[in-house]
């Protein structure tokens, strides 16, 4: 059967390529307004009414994009983290690494920050804090590998950031304590393409080291000792990556806010599917969170247009049965 | 809450809408502060060229723009009918259902965080958008698809006054304009004059939201039609159109009377805080109608004759 491993990903990495091809033609066609499908294609080329091609051309394509960036990030990152912590419950969200970033997001847009640059540089340094503050409460409790212990340790850095939050917001107008609400959230919505490029920046060098370093995450897999008789020192290893990770997360965070279980939901698909080394998974995990988050987006704008749902709520609903779902099959064994 | 919770909140948000745009309240709730500050505003009409919307974009100085209009703010909507250009308003936001008539534009979604989309779709030359920072990010997507918007926000009167004269202009009915604004400014000082000489002023509380209380402060249109219709605001020394605040306040400041609605009335008598409060406890209410008082509009002349004659009925006779 081994020798078979790598063309059936192959299969499925293309069938994934085709269905987020797909998905994303039919995000461009339906939305508030919708559009036939030839429509919509000549409105790509520039030949449709006017109003068609603002629409498709600069509200509807860079969010359909931004969905799908963000997706693909989030799941390399829930992959990666997964790796570092041998332990497929890991993702940011759960881990209070996402909240770290909506922190340090949200305390410099209270202070009245509202550049790209600032709130993204403040995301990254609060993911970097809350991975540090998740790490060492889960080493001083000395289980640094028990699931429990480090999703508790998560949850409650994530409900200090949550409490950090509105505490920064006590003294913002309404208007601006709701406008971080509904990005707490999660949403595509104010997506341009301007954040369309820095997403893409932040996957093609974060989620591309990951991917350099995915044999380190494959050493990390087989435990501790093994690893270090390879050669690895896998403290080290594992801290780096962790880092990266939470950074990817912090740039998903700082693009369209916070969404949650993504990294959780699609990682461990990927490995249901078959693929076994980490470099299989990543690039699998990446198409699949890409294919999931511009379906998710589009449910949040058609079901109750021309109102939204949030982004957040929707990957909360699909990927909380999923963790329970999950937490029962990894305490069983 | 309310016993009829749906249209209770229906018409707080009608009313919130004009006053801080705010569309949930739970979300403020849930997080306990107070309301903003009006700005300044310019005591003197400005019209002429240079004049910035709320979001600091140039306002049109004639009516090269006014073809084909969507108003995303109940307070700009209700007032394109009083100025007899409703025709050209192709999208209202869900909440603008003032007047009636309204009901009849097609609505394109919310008014906060509008779906540019759907805006988009029925091909405006301007978007009324009422100036808060969430919607932004929607001025901006508009001004990209090269969509003329107007930003405007209205918590006082003299802004209201500004923004009848802006959309005069700027919708070529000038005069229509000034003479709406005349005629609510004539009503009121009618009633400012037979109030003049009252020797008693009730001190008085407008709840909006009554958990947590949310109510108006000096930086409300309420506020000053309180005190045109003789009347003192017990929040008055606050800034804020709204703010929440603590029953505990409320009771320490002691209002002699409870300004309502007829349907929030029996809300309040059986709700269990707000009998800590005499005026409560005792009935001591003073009856408004959303119907006029929901949006700063040019129903508030006739506002301010309602509220006059509820609280002194002494007046009737006196009063427009």
């Amino acid at each position: 059967m081994k020798h078979r491993m790598p063309s059936s990903l192959t299969v499925i990495g293309v069938l994934g390529a085709v269905l987020l091809v797909l998905a994303a033609i039919l995000s461009l066609a339906f939305g508030a307004v919708r559009f036939d499908v030839d429509v919509m294609f000549a409105a790509l080329a520039g030949t449709a009414t006017p109003e068609a091609v603002t629409i498709i051309r600069d509200l509807r394509a860079p969010r359909v994009v931004l969905a799908a960036l963000v997706g693909a990030a989030l799941a390399m990152s829930g992959g990666a983290l997964q790796g570092t912590m041998r332990n497929p419950l890991a993702e940011p969200y759960l881990l209070g690494v996402s909240g770290g970033a909506a922190v340090g997001a949200v305390i410099v847009m209270a202070l009245g920050a509202s550049a790209p640059l600032w709130i993204t540089g403040a995301a990254f340094l609060g993911a970097a804090i809350a991975t540090v503050l998740v790490t060492l409460l889960a080493h001083l409790s000395g289980a640094r590998g028990d699931t429990r212990v480090l999703i508790m340790a998560g949850v409650v850095v994530g409900a200090f950031a949550n409490a950090v939050i509105l505490v920064a917001l006590a003294d913002a107008p309404p208007d601006r304590i709701r406008g971080a609400l509904w990005w707490m959230m999660g949403s595509a919505a104010d997506a341009t393409w301007g954040s369309v490029v820095r997403t893409a920046a932040a996957l093609l060098v974060l989620g591309g080291a990951i991917l350099w370093r995915a044999r380190d995450l494959d050493v990390l897999a087989l435990g501790t000792e093994p690893a270090a008789a390879l050669g690895v020192d896998v403290d080290r290893v594992a801290r780096q990556l962790f880092l990266i990770g939470s950074w990817l997360a912090a740039a998903t965070v700082a693009a369209a806010g916070l969404i949650g279980f993504v990294g959780l939901v699609v990682p461990n698909i990927a490995r249901a599917l078959g693929a076994r080394h980490h470099r299989g998974m990543l690039w699998v995990s990446a198409l699949l969170g890409a294919l999931l988050l511009v379906l998710a987006d589009l449910l949040a704008r058609t079901v109750r247009a021309p109102a939204e749902l949030p982004l957040g709520a929707i990957t909360a609903l699909i990927g909380v049965p999923f963790f329970l779902m999950r937490l029962r099959r990894s305490t069983a064994s | 809450m309310f016993p009829h919770p749906r249209l209770a909140r229906h018409i707080l948000r009608l009313r919130l809408v004009g006053l801080t745009a705010v569309t949930v309240a739970v979300l403020a709730a849930c997080t306990g502060s107070t309301a903003d500050a009006p700005r300044p505003v310019n005591a003197a009409p400005s019209s002429v060229a240079g004049d910035t919307d709320d979001f600091g974009m140039p306002v049109p100085t004639d009516a090269r723009y006014a073809a084909r209009v969507v108003s995303l703010n109940p307070t700009t909507t209700e007032l394109l009918f009083a100025l007899g250009v409703d025709s050209l308003l192709v999208g209202r936001s869900r909440w603008d259902t003032f007047p009636r008539a309204a009901q009849r534009v097609p609505a394109v979604g919310d008014g906060i965080r509008p779906n540019v989309e759907a805006i988009v779709a029925v091909r405006p030359t301007l978007v009324l958008v009422y100036a808060t920072p969430e919607n932004r990010a929607a001025v901006e997507a508009l001004a990209r698809a090269g969509i003329r918007t107007m930003a405007l926000r209205v918590d006082r009167l003299e802004q209201w006054h500004q923004m009848v004269q802006r959309l005069g202009i700027a919708l070529g009915v000038e005069a229509t304009a000034g003479l709406v604004r005349d005629s609510v400014q004539r009503t009121l000082d009618r009633v400012r004059a037979a109030t003049a000489s009252l020797t008693e002023r009730p001190r008085v509380v407008w709840p909006v939201w009554d958990t947590p209380p949310m109510v108006i402060g000096a930086g409300s249109y309420l506020d000053e039609l309180l005190t045109i219709a003789g009347a003192t605001n017990v929040f008055h020394d606050r800034a804020e159109p709204s703010l929440t605040v603590s029953m505990e306040e409320i009771v320490r400041r002691a209002p002699d009377r409870v300004i309502v609605s007829a349907q929030q009335a029996a809300a309040f008598r059986t709700r269990p805080g707000w009998q800590a409060l005499p005026a409560v406890r005792e009935g001591r209410f003073v009856m408004e109608n959303p119907d006029l008082t929901g949006r700063p509009s040019v129903t508030m002349g006739m506002a301010a004759v309602q509220l006059a004659k509820a609280l002194h009925p002494q007046l009737a006779d006196r009063l427009p």
